[in-house]
């Protein structure tokens, strides 16, 4: 499969901040892949870099085979973009916007902006100048201006910031069009794992300008820690039996016992009949997965001390 | 179509739309009104009486400006200063609003040059410094005709509307660095700041005698017409204006945006 980006040791340093340091990273085309890190991470900074609007320090970036390099011309009429918050220019209408954005891609039809419009739910604003769209429809105009040309690779930053629930699942579903249906490639940043684990095939995690993991959605789903939860009436008697059955269970706070081991979070009919055999039965039995938030903190190692 | 043609295409419609060539040729309708309203009052003493002071300065103005010649010469002073100003607040509002409205990330990964986007803004300044002149021409014209100011020969109106048209275009040669400072400074305070510094320098640099070598100074004396300037003094003003334009396309070539 043909490479997207690929990245080689890509590092940016700001005097003594080192804001993204070794990254190397690959991306096939065809592939949703996911940049996920905290504010301040990287990821923008990488995503600049991508795009040639900043000069690397270390490393160097390619992009649709094209190495990039700062005002260079290649390789854009195949690449769109959004970086951070979308702007436009205030004075003009979301179609006139979109004009330019096509002036910008020489060669893209003028029926583009039409069918851009449509596509992104814009037509009742067409006509309306930017500078009183809300921040909703300043994002969906963000991403017609990405997607106007038709790109192989689409690269956004924070894509669904700003938008209501039902433009998230819109945007989910554009992007998924345009990777199965069209065989383009997206890369996109987020900080919020739960939105990109519904849409990636494969998850960068970056902390501190390092790349710290890289793994595909199966891996993702497989590392969330999972626990067994269980309440009975007569916990010490209900933990000594687990105990001896080899289920050790630890008593949290509230008196909900917990267990973690794999026997038992995989067949909780077999918890629950030792614990009526034994006469101790469950008031409740939950198996919770580790929540996306927690797990993803606990990969960039803030998971035990961000409550301190 | 050229990139460049679609390029220009969207710098005229974002001036237009935004009205600040309307607004800014409006702003420079006020100066040649103003020195038609002296006139006026110095030429009618007893209106020149109500005012007290106004009528005072009016006397000052109408002693420079009783006849064609002595008007053109005034009128080409107010290029130099007001189209200067109008020019900076232009030049920073067409390159300033790219960083200040977080527009410029949208130019810059694109399959356009950024040479041609930069030529599309700086044909619209120069067609934006022809639009200011045009005006300031036009009404300063025709309030001298309605003044019905004497001395009006066509070498006299020839030779006085070819040293506006000079001084004209010497201002627009030195507003061009501005576009640096505009992208430099990612929007219109150093800009603003700079042209003030600007007019300062001039008015200096003429003082201690080195108008005729201080870019910003020349289209000044040029207007001032005391004594002719040496050859050297336009060639600095026009080695200016290129210095300006290729240091804002190295600035846009070279330098990280990383807003």
């Amino acid at each position: 499969m043909k490479t997207a980006i690929e990245t080689e040791s890509l590092g940016k340093r700001y005097g003594e901040i080192q804001a993204v340091e070794g990254l190397s990273l690959r991306v096939s085309e065809g592939e949703i892949y996911a940049f996920l890190g905290l504010n301040g991470a990287g990821k923008t900074t990488t995503i600049r870099m991508l795009l040639g609007m900043i000069k690397p320090t270390a490393g160097s970036a390619t992009v649709l085979g094209t190495r990039v390099r700062m005002g260079s011309v290649k390789p854009w009429a195949a690449v769109g973009y959004m970086v951070e918050d979308p702007h436009a220019y205030e004075e003009l209408t979301v179609r006139e916007n979109l004009e330019v954005a096509r002036r910008l891609h020489p060669g893209t039809p003028g029926k583009a902006v039409g069918e851009i419009i449509e596509r992104l739910g814009l037509a009742a604003y067409a006509d309306r100048r930017t500078g009183t769209l809300s921040h909703g429809n300043a994002q969906r105009l963000g991403l017609a201006k990405a997607m106007l040309h038709k790109p192989r690779l689409l690269i956004l930053d924070e894509p669904a910031n700003g938008l209501d629930p039902m433009g998230i699942v819109e945007i989910r579903e554009l992007l998924l069009e345009l990777t199965a249906g069209q065989g383009g490639t997206v890369f996109l940043s987020s900080h919020i794992l739960a939105e990109v684990s519904r849409l990636a095939g494969r998850v960068g995690i970056i902390h501190q300008g390092r790349l710290l993991r890289e793994m595909d959605a199966a891996t993702l789903e497989r590392e969330r820690s999972r626990r067994f939860l269980l309440n009975v009436r007569e916990i010490e008697p209900a933990r000594k039996v687990l105990l001896a059955a080899g289920h050790p269970a630890t008593r949290q706070m509230d008196g909900t016992l917990e267990l973690q081991d794999k026997d038992a979070i995989e067949k909780p009919e077999e918890i629950n009949r030792l614990l009526v055999e034994a006469g101790f039965p469950p008031t409740r039995l939950v198996v919770e997965e580790e929540p996306l938030e927690e797990f993803f903190l606990r990969l960039v190692g803030m998971g035990e001390n961000r409550h301190e | 179509m050229s990139e460049l043609s679609g390029m220009l295409w969207a710098e005229f419609r974002k001036a237009i739309r935004s009205r600040m060539p309307l607004w800014t040729s409006l702003g420079s309708l006020f100066l040649p009104i103003a020195i038609a309203f002296l006139l006026f009052v110095a030429r009618n003493p007893e209106v020149s009486r109500k005012l007290g002071l106004v009528g005072a300065k009016a006397n000052l103005v109408a002693y420079s400006g009783t006849d064609w010649e002595a008007y053109l010469g005034l009128f080409t002073q107010m290029v130099a200063a007001g189209e200067f100003i109008l020019l900076v607040l232009s030049i920073s509002w067409v390159f300033g609003r790219e960083f200040t409205d977080g527009t410029i990330k949208d130019l810059l990964a694109v399959p356009v040059r950024r040479s041609s986007i930069l030529l599309a803004k700086f044909i619209l300044i120069a067609a934006w410094a022809g639009l200011l002149t045009l005006v300031i021409f036009a009404s300063g014209f025709l309030m001298g005709a309605l003044l019905q100011l004497p001395g009006g020969s066509v070498p006299i109106l020839l030779e006085g509307s070819g040293r506006v048209v000079l001084t004209a275009c010497l201002t627009t040669l030195v507003v061009l660095p501005y576009a640096f400072f505009a992208s430099a400074g990612r929007g219109y305070l150093l800009p603003l700041g700079m042209a003030v510094l600007a007019l300062m320098m001039a008015n200096l640099a003429v003082v201690i005698g080195w108008g005729e070598i201080f870019p910003w100074s020349i289209p000044l004396l040029l207007a001032q017409a005391k004594e002719p300037l040496p050859q050297a003094s336009p060639w600095i003003v026009i080695i200016t204006g290129l210095v300006g334009m290729a240091g804002t396309w190295l600035w846009w070539m070279k330098a990280d945006q990383s807003r």
